[in-house]
Order: C-alpha cells, then structure tokens, then sequence
C-alpha cells in the first residue's frame, strides 16, 4: 500500500513538473527569462513603426510599469498619445492614451519615484509634441491606471530630446530632466531641467563650460544615486562639419541633488579646471539623419549609469567612427572614484561594432548590465550583456535577432535613438524594438505576442484571420540579475 | 454632448413612447458618428463590470456583446461575438440584456477593447437592430463622407490660402547665415517648392502667379505626416504664413515673396477633390 502510494506521489509530482515545464516553454521561454511583444491583442491589426521604447517601473510596487514608442493614439489624430501600462510585471500590457500630447509623441520618456507615495504613480514624464514647433511638456499622473490624462506643470519650447530620471526622497520626487537647450546662450545647450517639489516647478541648469562649435549633442543623460549623487553625461560639440561632430564626451556631477548654490560643479577637468570631466576628448561621431547603421540613422546613443549602493562606480557608454571601416563603434568606461579618473581603454568586451542604441545599468549587488543592437548579416541582434567584474567576464544574452532590411523604414528613427534598461530588485528589465514576425528563431530566448500570432505560418493576423504586414514593435523584457 | 438632456430623452422615450432613447435629432447624429471613432450594435451583459483586466472597473462601467460592428479603426481588432467594456454616460439608463447601438470613443486597448460612450440608441420596440442615425448603410456611409467634408472645410478655413497648381521646381532650402540653425535630429530639412498658381481657391490673387511653398525634406518622426513634394505635382494645396523656419519670405524673380508651408497631413490634396473644394469653400 506505502509502495503504490509513493509512487502515485512520484507520478503526481513528475506530472506537475511536467505541466509546469510545458507551460515554461510555450513559446520557448528560457526559465527565468520575459520577453513580451507589447501590442496588445485588441489592436492585432496595427502595422506602425512604434520604434524608439522606453520604460518606467515604480520601484516600490515593481509590478506597475508604463512603456512608451512611437505608438499612435490609434483611434483618434486628435486624440492623446498612449502609452502602455502593466500592472502584473510585464506579464500583459494595455495601451492607454494619457500623454498629453495630441496623436504621437516625437520624444518620449519618463520616470516612476516613489516619493510622493502614490501606489499606481507617480509617472512623470517629458514629451516632445511636433508641430509647426517643437514643445517641451513635463507633466505627472498619480494613478497610471485610472486613464485619467497627464497633469501637464511645465512647458516650452525649442529643446530637444527630453531624457527623464527621478528619485523619491521625503515624502516627494525629485526629476531630472536631460534636455538639449537651444535657448541657453553662447551655445551651452546641455541643459539638465530640475524639480525638487514633484514637478511643481523646474530650474534649468547649463552643464557645459566650454566653448561649443553652437551647440551639444542631443543626448544629455542624467543617472541618480540613493545617496543623492547625480551624474549627467553628454555630448560636448567642439566642431561639427554637418556628418562629424567632434565631440567631448562629458560627465558632471552634483553631490546634493542639484540642490546647492553651484550645482552640477562637482568634477574638475584637470586639463582646464573648468566644471565637467573630459572621459574622452574629441571623439569623432558621424551624425547622419539618413539611413546609415541598416536603416537606422546614427549620432548620439549615449548612456550612464551608477551604482545605487555605492555611487562612486559609474559607468558610461557611447558611440563614435571606432575603427577604419566602421560605421559606429559602442565603448564603456568606468569611474570608480566618483568620476574623477577613468579607465583610459574600454573595459573588456565593450567595444562593439556596428551597433548603436547602448543602455547602462547597474543592480544592487553591482552586477552591471548593458543593452545594445548590434548589426549583423543584415540582422538586427539584441543583446543584454552583465557582469560583475567590470565586463571582464560577461554573460551575453541575445534576445532578439531579427531582419535588419524588412520592414521598409516609415521614418526615422527605425529602432529607436534610444532602448533602455533599468535594474529593479534582481532582475534588469528593458525594453527595445524589433522587426516583429512571428518566428521563435528570432527570438532565442523565447517571447510571448499579445497581439495576433502564427508561429507555425509566422504570421501576424487581425484578429479575425486576415494576415498583417510585419512592421517595428516595442518588446519589453526580464532577465535575472547575475549572482 | 449633454448628459442631462440625454437623460431627459432616455426618460421620455421610455415612459412616453415605450421605446428607447434617441439620445438626439437624428440630424446631429452625423455629428455624434463623426465624434465615435467606434460604432457598434450590442448587448448590455453585465453592468458595473469590465471585460478585461486593466480597465478601472466603476458603476459606469459595463460589459456589452458585440452583434455588428459599424465602424472602427483597421488597426482595432473588434467583432460580432466580442465583449466590450463600456463606460456609459448615464448606466441608470441601461439593463442588463438591453440592445443598442453605441456611439464610443476608443479608451484602453488589451486583451480586449473598452470604449467610452458618447452616445447610444436603443433597439427599436419593432426588433429592428439598431442603425446610426436610425437609416440604412447608405445613410450611414453618406454620414462618413460629410465627416471627411467636415475635417477638410476645418482645414480650409484655417488655411490662408488656398490655390490649384503645379509645382515647377524643388530645391533644397539654405537658411540665410543670419539665420539660427540648430542641429537636431528633428531638423525639418527644409526644402521649396515653386508651385505655379492655376486658381486661387480662397485669398487673394497671386503677384507673379508663383508661390514659394517650405516643407520639411526630413523623415523623421516629428515630419512623417507632412506633405511632401515633387517637380511637375499638380494639385491643390492649402497654405498658411510660414511661423516654422524662421525666415517667412523668400526671393522669387528678384522680388521678395511671402513663403508659405503645407505642413498637416492632409493640407495636399488631389486635383480630383477641386469640385469638393470649391463646393465646400462656398458654404
């Protein structure tokens, strides 16, 4: 009687690991691992170029987050932009029109601190709207799933490509907003907008000093600290000929939060003394507003992340010309005395080329991750790279890997300027776009399509059995942070 | 829309004439069909629900069957069988069962669809399934056509002008060194096109018969929906005063010419929509 009772538990036990085995594989998705096509069922028959991702996650109740792409409200030219809500980790997403940008968004990021305590918020974000100009809005939701539109508290104009990070402290948010400034004088753009009070109000901080050949580069990125350490990376324009722009790459920092009498002076150059510190000086960026990397334009992924534990490791990454017969080359550097020296070389395994949209960050256990697309045999390759060494020793992941040459571009950018990663617990999370057919060859990690999907045929269909065209979708992904 | 009259017609048409509400004339229901993105016939099957998780659940919210489905978006994915969350303007007006026809605004896009109402007409006491403004297909796709009327006289009445015409050259546009230019991945990349005016449909007379026209040469996202042209288009063209480069005139024959832009999708028409044009351009 024992005997056949243990084995009926043997048999049980076997069934339901086997259950759960099947159930882990659909699709093929590896243990452990998300990757999720973010358009949702209900709009199977959508065929945008919703390029250009990124992703939000309130730290505190790590299961809402709010992803955005070039995603058009898809019901209405007059209605708001949407952006995608999960409130389940990322399991399933919802598309939601609250920006309050009419249509589509022509830049799009955006934040989710926890200090003002709001359970479903508080999402800030910075869009940018097209028109006949170019606007600016800063604006906050303190329930992303009430569909309620974003509370715009500030606006203006002729700025470009907002980048937005924050930190709660005290019961309220701080955001920091990366901003190309073009109303700043004498050609000092790289600007970083802050608000101390949520949003309420913002002041603009120049972050160059040195004299600019008119301007900055696009990218100003912001990276904060517990410890209310804040890093601001960007671009210095020493000459640009209209294909090159000789760059600085440039890290400031501010050890109070941008809160002091000379925010963001913290760091030296010792070459000139000037606030800023010079990690690479005059690097050479082709700039092309055409299809260049396969059909992705190129000229300003740039990205910085820090240590949340311990704020004097930073690590930035960029892109520039790289080696004679490249087209646009990644490298990562590292600081690990609060960005007073860095590594004179890339740290091993992080000079990549042919590959573009990088993105920085590190996990509490300092394990850092690395998001990058690659273009390779006329495939788009995404990888998501950690280590804890310094890319010493790396574990590299390719997510997606998928034809570079279809769809045919319907603008630029193809993929995005930017993808993004962030680092939530243990686990890094992420978001980038890809050709979407329905192939788990692509997809070497395995993936789940909300939308309509035969992966037998690898085909999209409507809904009701009509093929669609392929076309950029917006995925969002997890991996566990590396022990 | 006026929820109060909506509910005074709903209490009306019930009490007086043992019907649903028509919640307005059927004359503004052109406008109420041009207002819903989303139009269908349905069944109310549970009030005060949603049919996916994701929609905020509330009083207002219901869950209704789709039995056709009128108008919607190539990209949603709506059919008969279907069950759509609802958020109705007044739910005091509905029982579960009742069958209508739904005037609706997309709201949140999942796993299914949900829709806010903006109107709504019930099934008629005959068993007639409901139809937007109470007619047939004709109607209703006679009602479409005066919507596109209606967005195109907006875009007309907003244009400075509006001119018949050929373009003769195109060339790229190099702003003035007086000029600040800014290096941006948004830069429009301006470009002009000379476009010979055959007939001026609103404003007044050309000098030189020519207007310089700017658009953005650039695909970019912040530019993908402007018109852009090409050497020998002939069409129509609705124009407003350049406020985008900065530098609103232009030399044309040596004379100093006020620049236009046609900068909206949609500010470019075909010669085939004149007769429209000049008919709505009467009104």
């Amino acid at each position: 009687m024992k005997a056949l009772a243990a084995f009926w538990l043997r048999f049980l036990t076997l069934a339901a690991f086997m259950m759960i085995a099947g159930f882990a594989l659909v699709r093929g998705q590896s243990s452990g691992i998300r990757v999720v096509n973010l358009i949702p069922a209900s709009l199977s028959g959508e065929t945008n170029q919703d390029s250009e991702p990124f992703l939000a996650v309130q730290t505190v109740n790590p299961q809402i987050m709010v992803a955005s792409a070039f995603t058009p409200n898809p019901f209405s030219t007059s209605g708001n932009a949407p952006v995608y809500v999960s409130e389940d980790a990322g399991a399933t997403w919802v598309l939601s029109a609250i920006t309050p940008v009419q249509r589509m968004t022509c830049d799009i990021t955006h934040a989710m601190p926890t200090g003002e305590n709001h359970p479903r918020g508080d999402l800030h974000a910075g869009t940018l709207a097209c028109a006949a100009s170019i606007t600016l809005d800063e604006s906050e939701s303190n329930d992303v799933s009430s569909s309620a539109v974003m509370n715009v508290q500030s606006t203006r104009g002729n700025v470009d490509q907002p980048f937005v990070r924050a930190l709660g402290i005290s019961n309220t948010d701080r955001i920091y907003v990366g901003v190309n400034d073009f109303n700043q004088p004498n050609g000092h753009t790289a600007t970083v907008d802050v608000s101390v009070d949520g949003g309420a109000t913002y002041k603009s901080f120049s972050i160059e000093t040195r004299k600019t050949a008119g301007q900055d580069g696009p990218s100003v990125r912001p990276a904060i600290a517990a410890d209310n350490t804040v890093y601001v990376a960007f671009f210095g324009w020493r000459k640009f000929n209209g294909t090159v722009a000789t760059s600085d790459v440039v890290v400031v920092r501010d050890d109070k939060g941008g809160t002091g009498p000379n925010p963001f002076q913290a760091l030296k150059d010792p070459s000139d003394k000037l606030p800023g510190r010079i990690v690479v000086k005059r690097a050479s960026i082709p700039w092309s507003n055409a299809p260049t990397l396969g059909q992705e334009r190129v000229g300003s992924t740039l990205s910085i992340a820090v240590d949340p534990n311990n704020s004097s490791t930073v690590y930035v990454g960029w892109a520039d010309h790289g080696s004679k017969g490249d087209i646009y080359t990644l490298h990562v550097r590292r600081s690990t005395d609060r960005g007073v020296t860095w590594s004179k070389t890339d740290l091993p395994h992080t000079t990549i080329r042919n590959a573009t949209n990088i993105a920085l960050a590190v996990a509490n256990n300092g394990t850092v991750g690395m998001l990058y697309q690659q273009l390779s045999a006329s495939r788009w390759v995404t990888h998501v790279v950690q280590s804890r060494d310094a890319f010493a020793t790396v574990q590299d992941l390719i997510l997606a890997n998928v034809p570079a040459n279809t769809p045919v571009q319907q603008f630029l950018p193809y993929l995005g300027d930017y993808d993004y990663l962030l680092a939530v617990g243990n686990e890094f999370r992420g978001v980038f776009c890809a050709n979407n057919t329905p192939d788990l060859t692509n997809f070497p990690q395995g993936v789940t399509y909300q939308r309509a999907a035969d992966f037998s045929t690898k085909t999209l269909t409507d809904g009701s059995g009509n093929p669609v065209a392929i076309s950029i979708d917006p995925f969002y992904f997890s991996v566990p942070v590396k022990p | 829309m006026n929820t109060s009259r909506f509910f005074l017609a709903g209490i009306l048409g019930v009490s007086l004439l043992g019907v649903a509400a028509m919640p307005q004339a059927t004359g503004n229901q052109v406008a109420l069909i041009k207002q819903s993105s989303i139009v269908f016939a349905g069944t109310v099957s549970q009030l005060g629900a949603t049919s996916f998780t994701g929609v905020p659940k509330s009083a207002q919210t219901a869950v209704v069957r789709v039995d056709s489905v009128l108008k919607k978006p190539s990209a949603v994915s709506l059919k008969k069988g279907d069950n759509v969350t609802v958020e109705l303007k007044d739910p005091s007006a509905f029982q579960q069962g009742a069958q209508a026809t739904f005037y609706t605004e997309g709201w949140i896009f999942g796993s299914g669809v949900a829709v806010k109402e903006l109107g709504h007409e019930f099934k008629t006491s005959s068993g007639e399934t409901p139809k937007p403004a109470g007619a047939d297909e004709k109607t209703y796709q006679h009602a479409q056509e005066q919507i596109g009327d209606q967005e195109l006289q907006d875009r007309l009445n907003s244009a400075d002008f509006v001119v018949v015409g050929r373009v003769t050259d195109v060339h790229r546009w190099n702003a003035p060194k007086s000029a600040t230019t800014r290096v941006s991945e948004h830069d429009p990349d301006w470009h002009e096109a000379v476009v010979e005016v055959q007939s001026v449909l609103k404003g007044a007379q050309v000098k030189g018969n020519k207007v310089v026209v700017r658009f953005p040469g650039r695909n970019d996202v912040a530019w993908v929906h402007s018109p852009k042209f090409a050497k020998n288009q002939q069409g129509i063209f609705c124009l407003s005063k350049d406020q985008a480069s900065g530098v609103p005139t232009a030399m044309v024959g040596g004379r100093q010419v006020t620049v236009y832009t046609c900068l909206g999708h949609g500010d470019s028409l075909p010669m085939s929509d004149v007769p429209r044009v000049r008919s709505l351009l009467k009104n």
